[in-house]
């Protein structure tokens, strides 16, 4: 039935909008759910996920051995395309994906599969947590310290690759101007308190497969004397320059400024950016608590935002996947869904570079839009799979001789409380007053799917 | 009893080498039959052959969905004319090859009705020259004569006795009787040769006779009995008393085709050096199957670590 009910519709399109954010999405059957609860409640149990693995983990690992032992991110690729695809735990992949590009280790020069696994696993793990935290976890990752090479980085000699990377990316962030709130000097030294940190020696991943890169500190090789990093003089080891940088207001500002265009809006919005790192100041870098001031927040709620933010691939195939709830056991297609996002510009488990992805807007061209809109129209054509089912059910259950506005409200209430424009709407219910007489319901429902995955609107969350 | 004889194997995509092997059979002549399930979405996955002594001979059921090929090989088995069987877990179906690789004929369809199949994993060909198929996800077992036509089935889902979970390998013994390795319900169970349950064992765990997720199940020509406790990354043998008497962990050494390669890629062997855990190197990583031959060999496909770990029964305990 098409819910006119204004509280109640409300309160669904607050749940869908909070979970395209929070997660990739959620069908019309888990709004009515979580409905149930305070959509505080919602947040609090999102963001409290248990850790563990997920049901079927073992039947992934006996079907796809090679993305067990996951010698190149191509390998290891199955492994958290089934997590995308099924975790009941979406806000921890969420941020594993928020972290992975933002602290982002390159496949092209590790290729290490199975590091990337234990790293994206670092991040569901600690993502939430303490942002100093989080910064001293992937200073002792291996692979980071092999990708941005500080096993060259020597006390006689430090290499300024992470240090510089540190201030620059993961944490303090540059200006327009490409200038940031440190100095060319604060970079030299944290390089300095660095030297010494690095990944042991590795087999390469050919003749056996991989082994497991292991982090290694060594005390012979790192410069212990004193340093002075962004004004403050002392001895300080990694661990004292991330303690420095952690209590900067200007590292709270760009950390939280990533979060809302990750998690809000494709626009910075500096007022509420700001709110933000006030949280993040007073609870000493925790990224849950900032996580909880942006999700029960008004702006949040607020139109201002609401389909402002272009879904990711990640987002768009495994939103749309989800939808269609397609995925039942991790098999080929599970195994070949995060080579679509490939296809539109997300190699996942390989980003291009340090600085991650750009995204927003610059997600979509238009070779990217050709595969976005091909992809979903592929998905949404799976009309065995349970989610379609229940969808048309919802549709053809609710819409007897109803009008085209109402039939089409249906649809998008059953493809999890969707929002177009009014030009779009102008647009498809033309198609179906046109249609209606032609197609039976289903047909007709069938259509309008894919009709909605194919607008420019479905292209926005 | 038992002891570490040596290894084949190297990473490799094709030619010499495997990548993931899976299962393994030898024919009349101790020709070694290796699937290697490698990455399906990468569509490298084949049947290697090779000589006990790491000589490679050839190779066939290259990716794809055509007569002759495959695109998920689990199980391999061999009948009494030296023909191979093939089971292909994506295209629900059983693949026969000569020896030599050509393609002979392949049967099998996906559903869950009598005869229809939904994932076959193990194979094994009985005395009577007819085979048992693991149809894994309809949680059962079904006998098949040689060219596809259904004899009878046995096997639902459970935990109870007789019942099976995604159950995986498949071993019948000197009296026709069928183990299966029920492998979510970690236990090893035996069926007589009408489906009948006998007797199970094991229990979810990694202490001595515990298993996680017990991938194979097999008899040795000394009537020894070995689990590949793939979850636990060990071996247990048991004797015919069902009793355990010994764990391998894998104890790998360099194979001849890796030597080879390390000769001549000296900039490897000396990461390799470098890094000097070659205690780890030796251990099994999901070791998934286990076949044997009439000289006491033993083979254990170790799917992790692209090799096959072979030992060898002493004559004394015959």
């Amino acid at each position: 039935m098409v819910i006119e009910n204004k509280v109640d519709l409300t309160k669904y399109s607050d749940l869908a909008h909070l979970f395209r954010r929070a997660g990739f999405g959620i069908n019309n059957q888990k709004i009515k759910e979580y409905s149930k609860l305070d959509y505080e409640d919602v947040v609090e149990e999102l963001l409290n996920p248990k850790y563990g693995n997920p049901e079927d983990q073992d039947l992934m690992d006996r079907y796809f051995p090679a993305s067990v032992e996951a010698r190149s991110p191509s390998h290891a690729i199955p492994q958290w395309s089934w997590r995308l695809a099924k975790s009941e735990k979406i806000l921890e992949e969420k941020i594993a994906l928020f972290w992975h590009g933002l602290l982002a280790v390159g496949g092209i020069k590790l290729d290490h599969g199975l590091e990337m696994l234990v790293e994206i696993d670092l991040f569901r793990k600690v993502g939430l947590g303490k942002f100093r935290n989080i910064l001293q976890e992937i200073s002792r990752s291996p692979g980071m310290m092999y990708w941005l090479d500080n096993q060259n980085s020597h006390k006689d000699a430090p290499n300024e690759n992470y240090g510089r990377e540190l201030l620059e990316l993961f944490s303090m962030g540059i200006n327009e101007s490409g200038e940031g709130a440190y100095t060319e000097q604060d970079v030299k030294e944290a390089a300095r308190a660095f030297t010494g940190w690095a990944s042991r020696p590795t087999p390469f991943t050919f003749f056996l497969g991989p082994f497991p890169m292991e982090f290694k500190f060594d005390p012979d090789d790192h410069d212990d004397e004193e340093k002075t990093f962004l004004g403050e003089t002392g001895n300080w080891n990694g661990d004292d320059i991330i303690d420095i940088i952690v209590r900067n207001r200007v590292t709270a500002e760009f950390i939280c400024k990533r979060l809302y265009l990750f998690f809000v809006s494709n626009n910075e919005n500096h007022k509420e950016i700001q709110k933000l790192a006030d949280v993040f100041q007073a609870t000493d870098g925790e990224i849950k608590s900032v996580l909880r001031e942006i999700f029960l927040s008004d702006h949040f709620r607020s139109e201002e935002v609401r389909f402002k933010k272009t879904k990711s691939p990640t987002e768009l195939v495994f939103g749309t996947t989800r939808l269609t709830d397609r995925v039942t056991i991790p098999d080929m297609d599970s195994a070949e869904l995060a080579a679509q996002t490939t296809f539109m510009g997300q190699f996942l488990l390989n980003p291009p570079s340090v600085e991650g992805w750009h995204e927003g807007e610059e997600w979509i061209d238009s070779g990217a839009l050709v595969e976005r809109i091909n992809f979903v129209s592929s998905e949404l054509s799976h009309h065995d799979s349970p989610g379609i089912k229940r969808m048309i059910d919802e549709v053809v259950s609710s819409n007897t001789n109803s009008s085209p506005e109402k039939y089409l409200s249906s649809c998008l209430q059953a493809m999890g409380f969707i929002e177009i424009s009014d030009r779009t709407k102008s647009i498809l219910v033309d198609h179906i007053e046109k249609s209606n007489k032609k197609l039976s319901e289903e047909s007709l429902a069938y259509e309008i799917f894919t009709l909605i995955g194919s607008t420019p609107d479905y292209q926005y969350c | 009893m038992i002891s570490y004889s040596h290894t084949i194997g190297i990473a490799s995509d094709e030619g010499r080498g495997f990548m993931n092997p899976v299962d393994i059979v030898l024919d009349s002549e101790n020709l070694i039959y290796v699937i290697s399930r490698s990455l399906s979405t990468l569509k490298r996955v084949r049947i290697s052959v090779q000589t006990i002594d790491s000589e490679f001979k050839h190779e066939f059921a290259n990716w794809g969905t055509n007569p002759g090929q495959t695109i998920q090989p689990t199980s391999i088995t061999i009948d009494h004319l030296d023909n191979i069987y093939v089971s292909d877990e994506f295209m629900h179906n059983i693949s026969i090859f000569k020896k030599d690789g050509t393609f002979i004929k392949r049967w099998g369809e996906f559903g869950n009705k009598e005869g229809e199949l939904n994932r076959p994993c193990g194979i094994q060909i009985d005395k009577e020259n007819n085979i048992l198929i693991v149809d894994h996800l309809n949680s059962r077992i079904q006998k098949f004569d040689l060219d596809g036509n259904f004899i009878f089935q046995f096997g639902s889902f459970g935990n109870t006795e007789g019942k099976l979970n995604y159950p995986w390998g498949i071993y019948v013994d000197k009296n026709n009787n069928i183990w299966i390795s029920d492998w979510r319900n970690d236990r090893i169970q035996i069926f007589d040769e009408n489906g009948n349950f006998l007797d199970l064992f094991g229990s979810s765990g990694n202490e001595k006779g515990e298993f996680n997720r017990p991938s194979d199940i097999h008899i040795s020509e000394k009537g020894n009995i070995y689990v590949s406790d793939w979850g636990n990354h060990r071996i247990q043998i048991f004797n015919n008393d069902k009793k355990w008497i010994k764990t391998l962990y894998g104890d790998a050494t360099i194979s001849k085709w890796a030597k080879q390669f390390l000769a001549v890629n000296p900039e490897q062997n000396e990461l390799r050096n470098k890094w000097g855990n070659f205690e780890e190197e030796k251990r099994f990583w999901q070791p998934t199957s286990i076949c044997s031959d009439t000289h006491g060999n033993i083979f254990i496909t170790d799917s992790c670590r692209q090799r096959v770990q072979i030992y060898k029964e002493s004559q004394e305990n015959k």
